[in-house]
């Protein structure tokens, strides 16, 4: 028979039963406990019962404009970042100036300094004899990795599969330097895709990529291929994002366009506002 | 990459690579705001604004710390934030019923989609507390021991909380299944 205590220990344990966090030693005790205790049992039906049940609620997509959101404020805070007051004193604390005030102007002092540095050289040289080699195996390591995420996200982006041509693009924003291969796969995507979804991300994917002056132009010449609107919107608010100058004649003919969408002219004349 | 690699990124200045973390996060970040509030528009402002304070407050990140516990601590500030800005604002259940007032017709519904307009308003009625404790380890899919290092609590303590939640959300439901309540 189960006193009080015991069930106050068994019931302790049923959040982590809820989770599946137990070893089975705990698993077979509760099973044994409820087996034979009603309260228990009941308490234990009840609450895996609610907690199975709370699975039906779905998960729920934002609306576009979020993203959106989220990407123009990140450029304008990397915009800001580039022209912050402390890239400034740090550019203007550049090697060279620094450099041209510490050098003496009389030639006797600047052969004690010529010898000092010419001493602190060789011995830094002497000590460090073992770390090129031991660095190096760490930048090949490092190479071969990336290589690797390079040819798998260049391989998913080739499946049949959309889901899993969308893995590719996640996987390929892994990359820190990606190759002139995977940037070619990125455009290839966002221009052949038979499915919008992927074709959208495609344009988040070489968002991170898009200092590449292989990746700008290939985007400039996307907006002439495009023909889902969705996708359109998307380019233009990237090259807007960017401020990429070089999309305004792209713009200018996207506008000529007849069969053009009114929404997506529209986007493109105040894009062209902005640009310009 | 790992959060933590991409957060240390952003954080040496980088900031173009929180895209990531952006992309990783914020359906759930969203999903979390929608349980605590209801409200979807509120929902995708605090999501932004999360990320907003994310760049703002990227030095403060520690390079020891999970990235996860920092945004969910970043995340209920946004929430409380937004709390004491609007308490005299229309409470949570009303605009549950609101919005699903103006969807559809109950006899239009299916018998989960009623079962989930349900727990959507027994979830509202629920003490704000044990309601956080209970989206967090049942939605957010978080340990409790990563809850009670958020929440700094004791782990036996948010134990407790979820078994109690649990046991109050399945009697508002079952209240209101029956049209007691």
């Amino acid at each position: 028979m189960s006193t009080n205590t015991d069930c106050r220990q068994i019931q302790s344990n049923f959040p982590d039963y809820l989770i599946g966090d137990l070893d089975v030693k705990t698993v077979d005790s509760i099973q044994e406990h409820v087996t034979a205790c009603t309260s228990c049992r009941r308490e234990l039906e009840e609450l895996t019962g609610t907690w199975t049940q709370l699975g039906i609620l779905p998960e729920e997509q934002p609306g576009p404009n979020l993203r959106k959101n989220f990407y123009t404020m990140l450029e304008s805070i990397h915009q800001g970042v580039e022209s912050s007051p402390l890239k400034k004193l740090l550019n203007s604390l550049k090697i060279k100036n620094v450099w041209e005030k510490l050098w003496p102007r009389r030639p006797v002092y600047q052969f004690v300094f010529s010898v000092v540095f010419l001493f602190i050289g060789l011995t830094v040289g002497y000590f460090i004899q073992s770390g090129p080699q031991e660095s190096s195996e760490i930048t090949q390591l490092r190479r071969q990795n990336q290589e690797i995420n390079q040819q798998l996200a260049i391989s998913l982006l080739n499946q049949d599969s959309p889901s899993q041509r969308l893995k590719g693009l996640t996987w390929s924003s892994r990359l820190e330097k990606p190759g002139n291969q995977i940037l070619e796969a990125l455009l290839h995507t966002l221009n052949n895709d038979p499915n919008i979804n992927v074709r959208l991300s495609a344009v988040d994917a070489l968002y991170l990529f898009a200092d590449f002056s292989m990746v700008k132009k290939g985007l400039i010449q996307s907006l002439q291929n495009q023909n889902s609107p969705m996708v359109q919107i998307a380019l233009i608010d990237l090259l807007v994002q960017i401020r990429e100058k070089q999309a305004v004649e792209s713009l200018k003919q996207l506008i000529k366009k007849n069969k053009l969408n009114p929404q997506v002219k529209q986007r493109a004349r105040s894009s062209l506002e902005k640009l310009l | 990459m790992t959060d933590e690699d991409v957060m240390n990124k952003v954080k040496s200045g980088n900031v173009k690579i929180l895209a990531l973390l952006f992309e990783r996060y914020h359906v759930k970040l969203y999903n979390y705001f929608l349980r605590l509030t209801g409200d979807k528009g509120v929902s995708e402002d605090l999501t932004q604004d999360v990320f907003f304070r994310i760049l703002k407050y990227r030095e403060t990140f520690r390079q020891e710390s999970k990235f996860t516990t920092w945004m969910y601590q970043i995340s209920r500030n946004v929430h409380f934030d937004h709390l004491k800005k609007y308490k005299n604002e229309m409470p949570l259940e009303e605009k549950w019923e609101e919005e699903i007032a103006a969807e559809t017709s109950p006899e239009q519904k299916t018998q989960e989609e009623q079962e989930a307009v349900l727990l959507h308003r027994a979830l509202s009625r629920l003490a704000p507390a044990k309601k956080e404790v209970l989206v967090l380890s049942r939605f957010q899919g978080m340990k409790y021991r990563e809850i009670s290092n958020l929440l700094d609590c004791s782990l036996a303590s948010i134990k407790t909380q979820v078994h109690r939640a649990i046991k109050d959300l399945r009697k508002t439901y079952m209240n209101l299944k029956g049209g007691v309540l």
